[in-house]
């Protein structure tokens, strides 16, 4: 299934609903600071709720533009959702994880080592030669010592 | 007028400095780099050079991320044309001539020809900025908590409106969720804290340039290693010469001229970005030329319509975002947030606080476009080179910045988190062709339109006749009620049958 199809239109015009409905009763149900005696016109929830009542409306255009599929339901199949999931899980483990529970430095330099041979790998269906396996080493960690000392020491920046 | 122009001299005069020129030469390489290279965009650039810039002086901090934001929108057309891949989606209109052009081997004068068009279309937008923006501050002053709740509904619509595609639904609602977004955090009147679910680490609301670093920039990289590759052209040596002819030039002086105010009007109009100024000028050059059959097949016209347009709305974005705090494209967005963090208040006092930085502004924008003019003549082999770098060791390295950029500002693995869930909802947005020029504009006007509402409504009473009977309220909200209505389907679909009945025929 396509992204931007009719089917995906639907669904998200659901998921959309339902955000709408939420703003619309958390602005509902927000304290409205009566013990301030503040205006009722300036309570906090107002603009949520307005928000919510709006993209309510919003996802009921979006379901009623979308009830007829659009014939547009195959895939691209120039695209490559492999190295695309490769690099969303990559860069979740990178971010996510190892920013933080490691040394940043090291961190990167797995992160970009990892990345370029990957990609130079899974393009060619064979394991890079040698050379090229030292040469990405060698940049990965230029980039992981250039980046944490331009941070470190020239913005000041504590790394984590 | 003479008051003005002492004022821009004096800004120039400022800048003559070594260091200043040091900054002007590097941000400028910088960002002709970074719109070469397909996935990266001016918005990421001026994003990611942000958090490289919070160490700066105020003054070669903004001159550094105008430079990075001149060079980038201009640097896209390199790809346009070699590649067929815009490098920015600014560049898009680019490519229908340049690649064309590229391929019948007059690749290197397509890139001289962009370069012309560029410096020609900053220069038109630079007078203008500086025409407009004073008086414009003037009548921003009359502006209460009426006119801006006005603002940035009309923000948000037309940026939803014009961005949307097709169909401005999916720009409105990417509109709305900024809007929410910026719902989180302590509201702006009551500090109230709203939507935070337990987190204190939300009490602060979500940081734009987190937001935006994930939206523009790991978002890029998941697009990027997502699609195909592109094949380039292969130059044609001796073939051809980089320097345009100024017979060339000066034939296409109507085109120039008209594109540069098509495209610094459309910068002033909120969140609508490069991407549309240069179609716009493409088709209103399109429309006028006595050679619009050459267009989309090669024609010189075209791409320095593009390529002019495309460039004037960065002086155009300049004019809302220096003085009303709302930007006209997504950099601007980013250097509204950019000037905050160095001390300068944008909106409509900025011509009594400080109306010498409007001047040194426009000083700056002409340092970057002497610059492209200088890198473009002259470095045209160097940036084909740069175009061969493998994405697979270049998108690691931009993703270690997204990750340690939006970190540096606040210290907090909190942001880091922002940058990933944005990057990758913004992923999933834009495959579903929702725009995220409204969304980040949504961001960054939530807390005006919030409070500007419920102040309005505290000075009112309640009442909500104030809002559409003060003058420019009445006019804000009729633009607003007429752009909603014209993007319903039934009254696109009259129109469109109307214009067709006019004309007595299908588009040419």
């Amino acid at each position: 299934m396509r992204m931007d199809s009719a089917v995906a239109d639907r669904l998200t015009a659901i998921v959309l609903f339902l955000i709408g409905l939420a703003s619309t009763w958390g602005g509902f149900v927000m304290d409205r600071l009566e013990i301030r005696q503040i205006h009722p016109a300036s309570i906090p929830g107002l603009v949520p709720m307005i928000l919510g009542f709006a993209l309510m409306i919003c996802a009921g255009a979006l379901a009623w533009s979308a009830r007829t599929p659009r014939g547009d339901a195959a895939a691209n199949p120039n695209t490559s959702a492999s190295a695309f999931a490769v690099t969303l899980v990559w860069s979740a483990l990178y971010a996510l994880v190892a920013v933080g529970n490691m040394p940043f430095a090291i961190a990167t330099m797995i992160y970009v080592a990892g990345f370029t041979l990957w990609f130079l790998w899974a393009e060619n269906g064979q394991r890079p030669d040698p050379i090229k396996i030292i040469l990405v080493v060698v940049f990965s960690i230029a980039i992981a010592i250039g980046i944490s000392v331009l941070f470190r020491d020239g913005f000041l920046v504590r790394l984590p | 007028m003479m008051d003005g122009l002492t004022q821009f001299f004096g800004a120039i005069g400022e800048l003559t400095t070594p260091m200043s020129l040091f900054h002007v030469a590097w941000a400028t390489l910088l960002g002709i780099i970074v719109g070469s290279l397909p996935g990266l965009t001016a918005t990421m650039g001026v994003a990611l050079l942000t958090t490289l810039t919070y160490s700066l002086d105020r003054d070669a901090a903004i001159l550094s991320l105008i430079c990075m934001y001149v060079g980038a929108i201009y640097g896209g057309s390199r790809s346009a044309i070699l590649l067929n891949i815009p490098g920015t989606p600014a560049s898009a209109a680019t490519s229908l001539d340049g690649y064309p052009l590229a391929r019948q081997g007059k690749a290197a004068y397509a890139m001289g020809l962009a370069t012309a068009g560029s410096a020609l279309g900053t220069l038109v937008g630079i007078l203008l900025l500086v025409m407009i923006a004073p008086p414009l501050a003037e009548i921003a002053l009359d502006f209460g908590s009426f006119e801006f709740f006005w603002l940035a509904v009309f923000g948000i619509v037309i940026s939803g409106q014009l961005t949307g595609g097709i169909s401005p639904l999916k720009g409105y609602i990417a509109g709305i969720l900024g809007l929410m977004i910026a719902m989180i955090g302590s509201d702006g009147i009551h500090a109230h804290i709203r939507f935070t679910m337990g987190f204190d680490t939300l009490n602060g609301g979500i940081g734009l340039i987190p937001a935006m670093v994930g939206a523009f920039g790991f978002a890029e990289i998941l697009t990027v290693m997502w699609q195909p590759k592109g094949a380039m052209i292969e130059e044609k040596k001796g073939h051809d010469r980089t320097l345009p002819r100024l017979l060339d030039l000066w034939r296409y002086k109507f085109t120039i001229v008209r594109s540069g105010i098509i495209g610094t009007l459309v910068g002033i109009i909120p969140g609508v970005g490069e991407d549309i100024g240069a179609w716009s000028s493409y088709a209103a050059a399109k429309k006028f030329s006595p050679e619009r059959g050459k267009f989309g097949k090669g024609s010189t016209e075209g791409l320095t319509a593009a390529e002019t347009g495309n460039s004037a709305v960065v002086p155009g974005s300049l004019i809302p975002a220096l003085t009303l705090a709302v930007p006209g494209s997504a950099s601007a967005a980013v250097l509204i947030a950019a000037l905050f963090i160095h001390g300068v208040r944008p909106g409509p006092m900025i011509m009594l606080e400080a109306p010498e930085f409007v001047y040194l502004i426009a000083a700056m924008l002409l340092f970057a476009t002497i610059a492209i003019l200088i890198y473009g003549l002259t470095l045209t082999r160097f940036f084909i080179l740069v175009l061969k770098i493998p994405r697979e060791w270049l998108m690691p390295v931009i993703f270690v910045l997204c990750v340690i950029g939006p970190y540096a500002l606040t210290q907090r693995i909190f942001e880091i988190w922002v940058m990933f869930g944005f990057g990758f909802f913004g992923f999933l947005l834009r495959q579903m062709n929702y725009p995220m020029a409204p969304l980040v504009l949504g961001i960054i006007l939530g807390d005006l339109l919030d409070k500007s509402l419920r102040r309005g409504l505290t000075l009112s009473d309640g009442q909500i006749e104030p809002f559409l009977t003060r003058p420019i309220s009445a006019v804000f909200a009729a633009i607003v009620v007429l752009s909603i209505v014209s993007g319903l389907p039934p009254v696109r679909r009259a129109t469109s049958r109307l214009i067709t009945r006019t004309t007595g025929g299908g588009p040419d």
